[in-house]
């Protein structure tokens, strides 16, 4: 009984994921039952298509950015926090999972009438900026683990050996953290990569990331062009999830 | 040197402080002072103050959209609810292989974008869709079943979509419980659903609580799912501050409303948390 709800339940949170490759693979216009042939027409199709070529350009270099900024100020302000137990510490951690507090849609109005305000509407810097706020709850949980395995006392000893603060901090601590590192701009960048919600409420016409983009083309028709373009999607995202998981990015997740 | 000792760590968590406050907290504040202006055919009119933005929400237009949305989250809590828990407890049996390769075919979809997931389903439960060619053909239904552009449709998909929120907590709370417990409980001549209703449910009821409140608080607010699975005419309260922001233009109207979602959910988190501290205090169980 317990396996068969397990069962029932998998497939239901895998349905989607699985019909819509299934269905880009299709050589026919319509998505009809049974499908037997297969084709890669409609990859060709979606790859000459500029709208999404265009989008899914500004999707990866959104993510990029969002993620190497996000890693490299949580990395600083985890290691300040871990290493100095400032007062304040754990009002200052509380305040960098905030936006976890905050739904998508609220902080897209949010962003929508702040990026106007300021004169960033439609500007790459105003996404960077939301994705960051986003992502940095998941970025400052992942590295507070990894630093927590980087024995102190190597540091210490690396300073009574006479290196500098710094200087111990890029021979000593980024080394042994590598690993980390990368796991926390794996995971910011699928985060950033899939965002939907925020972005769509605080861009217009003129910046559409992929998701959004995608968005846009099925509001108006769903044709197997659009199914190819999400399996492409699907395959990214599940690339970057193996790679995380094979880093033992996901177990953070639920790491007290 | 003790000098450095304060001020040194303020050097390393003052770049995200800050960026955290121009993008995170100003925004808000913002919002918060639009929705505090009145709206004018010209924009907004910040010399002066007002809450009617607030009294035009208690319009019936609106009151019609929370019920719904309210509707729609409180079914989709509720499935989640019977279903997380036989699902995380036969999760945490397994081997630790085992476990880890369920949990990653759990969270995996999660990490992938709303929107294709929206298109799958759309795919599954239109009218020619996957679902319903699979139930004529099987003769289980004469005529297609109205599975989307309806309330039905925004369930069906939000119950997976939101699942991971109540099952990841679960399966923690589940797996750090001492087997030895159940165990005991066993020899001490409990059956099985008793150990299930006075050993596990309340060593976990505060996480289990707490992965509800996420679920819930998530089904609230999600976007793309009822836009393109409950269509225009099943609106929810995304959709709604969507049209206001974005199609009317009232940003004033907006910030109330997004303020008011704010408050909404935030409440619930609280009065979610409260609910946990109560019910283990209440029973004398540890978290």
């Amino acid at each position: 009984m317990i396996l068969i709800v397990n069962i029932l339940m998998l497939i239901v949170v895998l349905a989607p994921v699985v019909i819509v490759m299934w269905m880009s693979f299709t050589p026919t216009a319509t998505f009809v039952l049974p499908v037997t042939d297969f084709s890669l027409r409609w990859y060709r199709e979606a790859l000459s298509y500029p709208g999404f070529l265009d989008a899914f350009r500004l999707s990866l270099e959104l993510a990029t950015l969002a993620a190497v900024i996000t890693v490299a100020l949580s990395f600083l302000a985890a290691y300040g926090l871990a290493r100095y137990r400032p007062t304040g510490g754990a009002a200052l951690k509380a305040f960098f999972t905030a936006p976890l507090l905050v739904s998508a849609v609220v902080f897209g109005i949010a962003m929508l009438q702040f990026v106007n305000r300021i004169g960033l509407y439609n500007q790459l810097s105003g996404l960077v900026l939301a994705h960051i706020v986003l992502v940095v709850p998941f970025a400052m949980r992942s590295l507070e683990v990894t630093l927590r395995t980087v024995p102190e006392e190597l540091e210490w000893a690396a300073m009574i050996l006479g290196r500098s603060r710094l200087g111990m901090l890029l021979r000593i601590t980024l080394p042994l953290c590598a690993r980390g590192l990368v796991t926390a701009f794996l995971f910011c960048f699928l985060l950033s990569f899939s965002e939907v919600t925020t972005t769509i409420f605080m861009t217009g016409p003129g910046l559409q990331t992929l998701p959004v983009r995608i968005y846009s083309y099925m509001s108006d028709r769903i044709d197997p062009t659009v199914a190819a373009v999400s399996a492409l999607v699907v395959m990214v995202s599940l690339v970057l999830v193996a790679v995380l998981n094979l880093l033992g990015g996901l177990r953070r997740l639920t790491t007290q | 040197m003790r000098d450095r000792r304060v001020r040194a760590p303020w050097l390393f968590v003052a770049p995200l402080v800050l960026l955290m406050a121009v993008g995170f907290v100003w925004p808000l504040l913002q919002v918060l002072v639009n929705s505090l202006h009145p709206n004018t055919p010209q924009g907004i009119d910040a010399a002066r103050w007002t809450l009617d933005n607030y009294a035009r929400l208690a319009d019936p237009f609106y009151g019609e959209i929370l019920v719904r949305t309210l509707r729609i989250s409180v079914i989709v809590t509720a499935i989640t609810a019977l279903l997380a828990y036989p699902v995380a407890l036969f999760v945490s049996r397994l081997s630790p292989r085992a476990q880890s390769l369920f949990v990653l075919a759990y969270i995996s979809p999660w990490l992938v974008n709303t929107v294709v997931k929206a298109l799958g389903w759309t795919l599954l439960l239109r009218t020619n869709g996957v679902v319903n060619t699979i139930l004529r053909g099987i003769d289980v239904i004469a005529s297609p079943l109205k599975l989307m552009i309806n309330e039905t449709g925004v369930i069906i998909a939000l119950v997976p979509g939101h699942f991971m929120f109540v099952l990841l907590p679960l399966w923690v709370a589940l797996s750090a419980l001492d087997p030895a417990l159940s165990w005991a409980a066993g020899t001490l001549g409990a059956r099985p659903s008793a150990v299930f209703w006075r050993v596990l449910l309340p060593m976990t009821l505060p996480a289990f609580i707490a992965g509800l409140v996420i679920n819930f608080v998530m089904n609230m607010t999600v976007f793309a799912i009822p836009m393109l699975l409950g269509g225009a005419r099943n609106m929810v309260a995304s959709m709604l501050a969507y049209q206001v922001n974005l199609v009317s233009l009232d940003w004033p109207l907006g910030g109330a409303l997004a303020v008011a979602l704010l408050a909404f959910t935030l409440t619930v988190v609280w009065v979610g948390q409260r609910g946990a501290v109560f019910v283990v205090a209440g029973r004398g169980a540890r978290p």
